[in-house]
C-alpha cells in the first residue's frame, strides 16, 4: 500500500541511494585516475624501445654513435633499409622464417586440438595417463644433448620437421585447449551424435566451428613462439641457407661487438647501430601487425575455460 | 571394446618414450679412450710421400674434409668462393661444410662435440677452450701426430715456442689444439693521446715509464686545470680492465683482461703465488690511485660506458684515453663529427718498475680435430694439409691474401699491394670488392686470425699501427709460467674459490684505486682472501705443476 509516508520514505532512500552513487563514483573516479595513469605510463615504457628502434633505423650512423637519437630520426635517411632488402641472404632467411613458422604452427595445431579435444573428454580410458605424459615434460626433459642426438638419429636435422616436431605440442597450450573443451556443451555433441555424425564428424563439424577464439588464440601463441625462436633452428641447422631471420639478425648483431678471430682488431668493420635497428624493425613487424586482428579473439580466448559452467 | 585397446597403447607409449630416453643417454658417451698411435697407422689416401718444410701441398687424389665453418656476418660464406676453388684446383682438397654462426659458435661446438656428430675439422678454438671436451674422449690429442707436420715443428723452434706449448698440456701431458703461431706477441692496446696538445707542450710520444706518463698528464692538467686529462674506458665488467693490463706486466704482476685464474709464477720461490695479494699488484694500483688523487684521472672510468669515454675525447673534454688500433679510428670519425680541431695519435706502452716489459700469448685461435679422423683413411693428408694452410709461409700467405697477380701484386722488394678493384682493411677505399667477402680469404677459419711471422702480420696493417707495433717491438717479453694442468675434480674444486676470489680482487681493485679504501688497510685485505681459501687454492694449482713435471720429466 503505498501512502504518502511511504512515497517520502521511498524518495529520501532514493536520494541517498543517489548521493552513495555519486561517491562511488568518486572513489571509483580516482581509481580510474590512478588506474589509467599507471596503465599510459607501463604503455610508454613498453613502447618507447620500439619507438626508438623505429627512430634508429630511420637516423644516420653518426647520431645513433652520439646517443642523440631517443623518439625522432636525426639525420633522415633510408639507404640502410634499401641495403638490407638488397641482401639476399636476409630474404631467404625471410623466406625460411615463413615456412617453418606456417609448418610449424599447423602440426602444432593439428596435434595440439586432436590431443587436447581426446583427453578433454571424461569417458576416455587412460587418459589420466596421457595427459600425466603430457604434464611430466613441463617438468623433466632429456636435456640438450640427447634432445639432439635423437633428432640427429631420426634424420631430421636440416629439415623443417627438427623445427616442427619437437615443439609441435605445448603442454601449455594443450592445458588451455583441453579445459575450453571440457567445457563444450555435452548436449550440442550428443544431438550431432544422434543425428549420424562421427567422432571426428563432431570435432570438425561442431566443435572447431564453435572454438574460433581459442584456435585464434593458439595460432597467435603458436605462430609468434616459432617466428620469434631461433634455438632450435640454431642448433639443427647447417647450412646458412637454412637459417630462420632470427639467426641471421642474431649473427648480424654478434658480428658487429665481436672481437674476436678474424673480425678483430685487423679489420672489425663495424656494422651500424642502423643496420640493426632496420633488421630488427623489418623482422618484428609481421607479428607486431599480425597482433590487432587477432587480439579480439585473444582476450576472450584465454579466458575460456578459465570459470566452469 | 574401445577400453581395452587403449590401455596397452598408453603403456607402449611410456615404453617407447623410455627406450627412446635411455638410447638418447647412451648416444652421447661410448666414446673410446685414445689409443697411442703409430706412424704406420695413419690412412695414405691422398697423402705426399715427400712432403716436408718447402713442399706445396697437393692430394695425390682429391681429398675431403668436414669442416666445422664458423660463419661471419661480416663476410658470409659462399661456395663459389675463389679460396675454395683454388683449394680444389691446386691442393685437391675438398671441404664437407657445416656451418655455425658466430653468434653462438661456441655453443654450437660444444653440442656438436657432445653429441659425437663433429666434424673432422673443428675450426676457430682457442687453446683452453678445448679442456671442456678433453674427459669426453671426442677430441683428438693432436700433440701425438704432430711429427707429421714438419712446418709446424719448424716454427715451433724458430720462432722459440716450445714452453707456450707446453703450456697448452693436458693432465695426461697431451696437447689437443693446433693453435695459431706467432712469431712475436702483437701488441694493439695503448693510450691514444691528443697528438696537438702534447705537441703544443712539448710531451712526448714515447714516455720511458709510467711515471712519466703521468708527470705529462700532470702538465695537461696545468694547462687545462678544469678538465682531466685522462678519461679511460673498458670497466664494464670490471675495473679499468683493458688499462690494467696493459701496465701490470710493466709492474711486474698481471691484472683486467690478463688477470685469468689469479695465480703468478714466482720464479725465484719457485712456485705459484696468488695475483691479487703480491706487492707488485698494490704497487699498480698505487699508481692508478696517484692518478685520480692527483685529479689527472676521471674518477668516472671506472664506471662509464665506452661510448661516453669516446664522446669526451672526442669532443675535447679529455686528452687521453686507452685505444687499440681499431677504435682510434672510431675517435677520429667521432671528433670529424662533432668538429673539434686536433689530432689523436698512440703512445708507446711506458716501461715500469719491473722493466720495459709486454705480455701476451703468441699461440691464438687455431682448430681442434675429432678424435674418430684418426681412423679415416685421408688422415694423413689432413694433416699434411693443416701443416701447409696453417703453418707453411706459402700457405699462411696465401689464406690471407690470396693469389699472387689476381688478388695482389708483389714488388721487388716483396711488398704486396691489392689489387685495385680489391679492398681490405681500407687499403683500397671505395674499391667495389673486398678480399673477404668476395673472395674468401683474410678469414679467420682459414687464417688462423693473425698467426704468422711478423713481416706477414704487418703486411696488411696501416702504417701508423706498423709504427706502433715496431716501437714496442724491444720490449721484453713477459716469462711464461710452467703447467700446471689440473684434473677434472680439481677443476670444479677450484672453480669456486676463483669465482669468490676474483670478485673480491674486482672489488677492492676498484675501491683501492678510487680512494674509496686506503693502502693502510692492504694487509686486512690479504687477509680477507686468506678467508676465501686463496691458501687452499694455491695449494691445488703447486701440487699440480709439482705433478705434471714429475710425470712429465
Amino acid at each position: 500500500m503505498v501512502t504518502a509516508e511511504n512515497v517520502t520514505r521511498l524518495d529520501e532512500r532514493l536520494s541517498q541511494s543517489t548521493v552513495r552513487a555519486v561517491k562511488d563514483t568518486r572513489a571509483y573516479t580516482a581509481f580510474r585516475i590512478v588506474n589509467g595513469t599507471l596503465l599510459v605510463i607501463i604503455a610508454l615504457v613498453t613502447l618507447y624501445p620500439f619507438v626508438n628502434l623505429v627512430a634508429q633505423a630511420f637516423s644516420s650512423e653518426s647520431y645513433i654513435n652520439a646517443g642523440q637519437v631517443n623518439l625522432w630520426p636525426k639525420g633522415f635517411n633510408v639507404t640502410t633499409f634499401q641495403l638490407v632488402m638488397g641482401d639476399a641472404m636476409f630474404w631467404r632467411n625471410y623466406q625460411n622464417t615463413v615456412y617453418y613458422t606456417v609448418v610449424a604452427t599447423l602440426v602444432a595445431m593439428v596435434l595440439t586440438t586432436t590431443f587436447a579435444y581426446a583427453i578433454s573428454k571424461y569417458h576416455l580410458k587412460g587418459r589420466k595417463v596421457f595427459i600425466g605424459i603430457a604434464v611430466f615434460t613441463m617438468f623433466f626433459n632429456g636435456g640438450l644433448i640427447p634432445n639432439y642426438v635423437l633428432v640427429n638419429e631420426l634424420g631430421l636435422r636440416n629439415s623443417v620437421w627438427a623445427i616442427a616436431l619437437p615443439n609441435a605440442i605445448s603442454v601449455f597450450n594443450l592445458l588451455v585447449m583441453k579445459s575450453f573443451f571440457e567445457n563444450f556443451s555435452t548436449e550440442l555433441e550428443e544431438a550431432a551424435e544422434i543425428d549420424g555424425l562421427s567422432t571426428y564428424g563432431k570435432l570438425w563439424r561442431i566443435v572447431l566451428p564453435l572454438s574460433k577464439a581459442v584456435i585464434a588464440t593458439m595460432i597467435l601463441f603458436y605462430a609468434v613462439s616459432f617466428w620469434n625462436s631461433w634455438f632450435a633452428a640454431f642448433l639443427y641447422m647447417d647450412h646458412r641457407d637454412l637459417y630462420p631471420v632470427t639467426v641471421y639478425l642474431r649473427n648480424l648483431i654478434a658480428g658487429a661487438t665481436s672481437v674476436d678471430g678474424a673480425a678483430g682488431s685487423a679489420e672489425a668493420t663495424q656494422i651500424a647501430a642502423n643496420v640493426k635497428a632496420v633488421t630488427m624493425l623489418l623482422t618484428v613487424l609481421p607479428i607486431v601487425c599480425l597482433y590487432p586482428f587477432v587480439q579480439r579473439y585473444f582476450v576472450s580466448g584465454v579466458m575460456l575455460g578459465s570459470v566452469k559452467q | 571394446m574401445r577400453t581395452t585397446k587403449k590401455r596397452p597403447l598408453a603403456l607402449a607409449a611410456t615404453a617407447a618414450t623410455l627406450a627412446l630416453a635411455l638410447a638418447a643417454c647412451s648416444g652421447g658417451t661410448d666414446d673410446e679412450a685414445a689409443k697411442t698411435p703409430e706412424a704406420s697407422d695413419l690412412g695414405q689416401v691422398g697423402a705426399m710421400e715427400d712432403y716436408g718444410v718447402g713442399t706445396t701441398f697437393k692430394a695425390t687424389e682429391p681429398v675431403s674434409f668436414g669442416l666445422m665453418y664458423r660463419d661471419h656476418p661480416n663476410y658470409p660464406l659462399k661456395d663459389d668462393w675463389d679460396i675454395l676453388t683454388k683449394l680444389k684446383e691446386n691442393q685437391n682438397v675438398e671441404f664437407d661444410i657445416q656451418t655455425a654462426p658466430l653468434s653462438d659458435w661456441q655453443q654450437a661446438q660444444s653440442i656438436a662435440i657432445g653429441a659425437g656428430n663433429a666434424p673432422d675439422i673443428i675450426s676457430v678454438t682457442y687453446p683452453g677452450q678445448e679442456v671442456a671436451f678433453v674427459a669426453g674422449g671426442a677430441i683428438l690429442p693432436v700433440s701425438d701426430y704432430v711429427e707429421h707436420m714438419p712446418n709446424f715443428l719448424d716454427k715451433v723452434e724458430k720462432w722459440d715456442l716450445q714452453a707456450d706449448i707446453d703450456r697448452m698440456r693436458q693432465e695426461d701431458g697431451k696437447y689437443y689444439v693446433l693453435p695459431g703461431l706467432r712469431e712475436s706477441v702483437r701488441p694493439s692496446y695503448t693510450y691514444a693521446v691528443r697528438k696537438d696538445v702534447w705537441e703544443q707542450l712539448g710531451l712526448s710520444l714515447e714516455p720511458e715509464t709510467y711515471e712519466d706518463f703521468a708527470a705529462d698528464l700532470a702538465k695537461v692538467k696545468a694547462a687545462y686545470p678544469d678538465k682531466y686529462p685522462l678519461s679511460d674506458r673498458w670497466s664494464a665488467n670490471g675495473p679499468l680492465e683493458a688499462s690494467l693490463n696493459v701496465a701490470a706486466p710493466n709492474f711486474g704482476t698481471a691484472a683486467g683482461w690478463g688477470y685469468g685464474e689469479g695465480v703468478w709464477w714466482d720464479e725465484d720461490a719457485e712456485e705459484f703465488v696468488y695475483t691479487g695479494a703480491m706487492d707488485e699488484y698494490r704497487e699498480l694500483l698505487e699508481y692508478f690511485n696517484g692518478l685520480v688523487a692527483d685529479g689527472l684521472m676521471d674518477p668516472e672510468s671506472l664506471i662509464q660506458e665506452d661510448d661516453q669515454a669516446l664522446t669526451k675525447i672526442a669532443s675535447g673534454q679529455t686528452f687521453a684515453q686507452l685505444t687499440n688500433d681499431q677504435e682510434i679510428l672510431k675517435i677520429r670519425t667521432a671528433m670529424t663529427e662533432t668538429g673539434t680541431a686536433g689530432e689523436v695519435a698512440m703512445i708507446r706502452v711506458p716501461g715500469g718498475p719491473a722493466g720495459d716489459i709486454v705480455a701476451g700469448g703468441r699461440l691464438i685461435s687455431g682448430v681442434m680435430l675429432s678424435s674418430s679422423v684418426a681412423e679415416e683413411d685421408d688422415f694423413l693428408a689432413m694433416l699434411q694439409f693443416l701443416d701447409w694452410l696453417f703453418y707453411s709461409d706459402e700457405g699462411l700467405e696465401f689464406a690471407k691474401w690470396g693469389v699472387e697477380g689476381e688478388t695482389y701484386t708483389k714488388d721487388a722488394d716483396g711488398k704486396r699491394t691489392l689489387m685495385p678493384e680489391i679492398d681490405q682493411n681500407g687499403l683500397n677505399p671505395g674499391a667495389p670488392k673486398s678480399l673477404n667477402v668476395d673472395y674468401g680469404y683474410h678469414n679467420g677459419v682459414w687464417m688462423l686470425e693473425h698467426g704468422s711471422s711478423d713481416e706477414l702480420d704487418q703486411s696488411m696493417l696501416r702504417p701508423e699501427v706498423v709504427e706502433f707495433v715496431e716501437s714496442m717491438s724491444d720490449k721484453e717479453l713477459a716469462p711464461v709460467a710452467p703447467p700446471a694442468p689440473l684434473d677434472e675434480l680439481e677443476r670444479e674444486q677450484v672453480s669456486l674459490w676463483t669465482t669468490a676470489l676474483k670478485d673480491h680482487v674486482w672489488q677492492n681493485t676498484a675501491a683501492f684505486i678510487l680512494g674509496q679504501r686506503s693502502f693502510d688497510e692492504w694487509d686486512a685485505y690479504v687477509a680477507e682472501l686468506e678467508g676465501k681459501n686463496v691458501q687452499q687454492y694455491l695449494d691445488v694449482v703447486n701440487g699440480a705443476q709439482q705433478r705434471f713435471a714429475d710425470a712429465n720429466d
